[in-house]
């Protein structure tokens, strides 16, 4: 079993924090835009959890990929562009269906989370540890927030 | 006696397929890779085109990696008939090779066009890497006046490669908006008042009726009267499959060979993939010629995996596409050509295109049209992916949409899609490093500066 992020959203704050210092890692700018993980700051389901890249299996961008430029990162296993390799076709962000994979239009390569090369900068960012970097058995929160986040939803607007 | 396999083309579905016999089979089979030209990559050409990537980049394996794949590769060889009883193919050369499993992954080629001029000099189709150093060796740099004849989705991608390397352009499309297989009225539209506002010529509705020389220029006549004048003629008029080696092999073809769901033809040991099968759709349970690198890439797969004696059963082919065009992009996705129940957000100004196609609470189909630098960065065009390849049922968040089109993050998570995507795979089987890259280029085992930086001080 490899390290992965671990995300419990129910220590997640919604602070951003690790998108800016994803986004700063990743292209030397403070811009949550930029950054390859995203808080779902769901304020009115009072609900809220950062998302990326799940390192999927079978990976849909390196299917996708016309030269072969998602290796996998031998040390984590994380699946990285190569950006030497990247043309930029954005086949890639329409084949990952989890949206985790983009194109960035400043660059013309596509981008994604690499896990830093084992040492995830938005881990080390998180103040609550609704980030934690470690070996799990797989990424079984995304099921049981999906139902919070749809309860709370019925809850809040369903009629009568 | 080692088992025999035959690939024909060297396109995304040959090279998926044999890498995928490769990782799965056991017993060190015989691969024979066969194409009449060599082995790249045609989706690559437009970057070699702007001039972004060399020549060698658009290579999807050499010699060496062959080799070591233990893959015996007859290149610039064109397979002329099958054999089916025979279990033989024959080759131009009048060379034949036997087969205990074959896989015709041959593609399709420029349909072109029959009009008086089209053999001139810098007027080309644009398939192959041939056609496209003819091009370059006719271009002029950035004074390069280019037509493109079709304003579907290949002649876009190089439309969009000549625009980077700065050409002056006008594109003609006989019907009566551009992108007609990928875009709806509306987002063609948006397509068009963008190229309008980038000093992209459009003639839409207009049939050329011949190209001319005169004066050093290519005179491109419409049947509206009006001439446009050029360097370069770039003809994108369509594909079409290359079915001519399967006549008199008893393989049953319609658009494209036809194929179950594990890439088999009608005869038992022949499969089909790529842009000449005709495989299950996941949208609409028929089946189709997508004609494009993701499904090819499945088919190649899924053709290997079953080659390989696994039992993998496809769930058939989402139909995707994406454009950028001179930084406008451009996506579409499964059913996005209905007009039913739809939700939709649309201004030209910016131009803002978004389109959802409903089944019930499913959505089976999108649009998504926006400048790069507003929609590239989203998690949503992956998203609504997910969405329509799962089928997932929205319940009252189809309500939700319709009120607030612009977020689907919230509809996506609660309808829990990643935990059914994380289940779901083409052939139950992991990536691996297995492909080959240019240059053998490896992912950089530093995290950067800023990381570095990073890392001093948040101990």
């Amino acid at each position: 079993m490899s390290k992965a992020l671990k995300i419990t959203p129910e220590k997640c704050t919604g602070c951003m924090q690790c998108e800016l210092a994803c986004s700063w890692v990743q292209t030397g700018t403070f811009a949550p835009s930029k950054s390859v993980i995203r808080v779902n700051v769901f304020d009115e389901l009072a609900s809220y959890a950062p998302y990326t890249c799940f390192q999927c299996e079978e990976a849909w961008c390196m299917n996708a990929c016309p030269t072969n430029a998602i290796a996998i990162q031998p040390e984590t296993g994380a699946k990285v562009v190569v950006s030497e390799a990247c043309v930029g076709c954005s086949l890639c962000t329409i084949a990952c269906p989890f949206g985790t994979v983009f194109y960035d239009p400043g660059t013309s390569k596509a981008t994604k989370c690499n896990l830093c090369e084992g040492d995830p900068a938005c881990v080390r960012a998180c103040p609550t540890q609704a980030i934690e970097y470690e070996e799990v058995a797989g990424p079984n929160w995304v099921e049981s927030w999906g139902e919070k986040v749809h309860q709370s939803f019925v809850a809040a607007y369903s009629e009568g | 006696m080692a088992k025999r396999h035959v690939i024909i083309g060297a396109g995304p579905a040959g090279i998926n397929a044999m890498t995928a016999i490769r990782e799965l089979e056991s017993e060190d089979s015989e691969i024979t890779l066969i194409t009449n030209e060599h082995a790249y990559s045609r989706m690559v050409l437009p970057y070699y085109i702007a001039g972004e990537i060399a020549e060698g980049q658009v290579n999807v394996g050499n010699d060496e990696y062959f080799e070591k794949l233990n893959v015996k590769t007859l290149f610039g060889k064109r397979v002329e008939s099958i054999d089916s009883s025979g279990n033989k193919v024959t080759l131009d050369d009048g060379s034949t090779v036997d087969y205990d499993d074959l896989l015709i992954a041959t593609g399709s080629s420029a349909a072109g066009l029959s009009v008086e001029g089209a053999g001139l000099e810098g007027v080309t189709n644009l398939w192959t890497l041939a056609d496209a150093n003819a091009l370059l060796d006719v271009a002029n740099g950035t004074d390069t006046e280019a037509v493109f004849i079709g304003a579907g989705f290949i002649g876009f991608i190089i439309l969009n490669a000549a625009y980077k390397a700065g050409w002056k352009l006008s594109v003609v499309e006989v019907e009566d908006r551009v992108l007609p297989r990928m875009l709806d009225d509306t987002g063609a539209k948006a397509v068009e008042g963008w190229l309008g506002r980038q000093g992209v010529g459009v003639h839409t509705g207009a049939k050329v009726t011949a190209i001319e020389e005169s004066a050093g220029k290519k005179i491109v006549k419409l049947d509206d009267g009006r001439e446009i004048s050029a360097d370069v003629v770039v003809m994108a008029t369509g594909i079409k499959a290359n079915l001519g080696l399967v006549d008199g092999s008893g393989i049953e073809t319609n658009q494209g060979i036809q194929v179950d769901d594990h890439m088999r033809t009608n005869i038992d040991n022949i499969y089909a993939a790529g842009d000449i099968a005709e495989g299950p759709d996941l949208s609409t349970g028929e089946k189709a010629v997508h004609a494009i690198q993701p499904t090819a890439v499945e088919h190649g797969k899924v053709a290997g995996a079953n080659m390989a004696g696994k039992d993998v059963t496809y769930w058939g082919s989402l139909l995707i596409n994406i454009l950028d065009i001179c930084k406008l992009q451009c996506a579409s996705y499964g059913l996005w050509g209905e007009d039913g129940d739809v939700t939709v957000v649309h201004n030209d100004a910016r131009p803002v295109y978004r389109k959802l196609v409903w089944d019930d609470d499913v959505i089976t189909g999108a649009i998504f049209v926006g400048p790069a630098n507003d929609i590239a960065m989203l998690n949503d065009l992956g998203m609504v992916k997910g969405l329509i390849q799962t089928k997932s049922a929205l319940g009252p968040w189809k309500k939700y949409l319709e009120e607030n089109p612009l977020d689907i993050r919230r509809p996506y998570v609660a309808s829990k899609a990643a935990s059914k995507l994380l289940k779901m795979t083409i052939t139950g089987q992991a990536s691996s490093e297995r492909g080959y890259r240019h240059n053998s280029l490896q992912p950089d085992p530093n995290a950067g500066t800023s990381h570095a930086v990073y890392v001093k001080h948040h101990k």
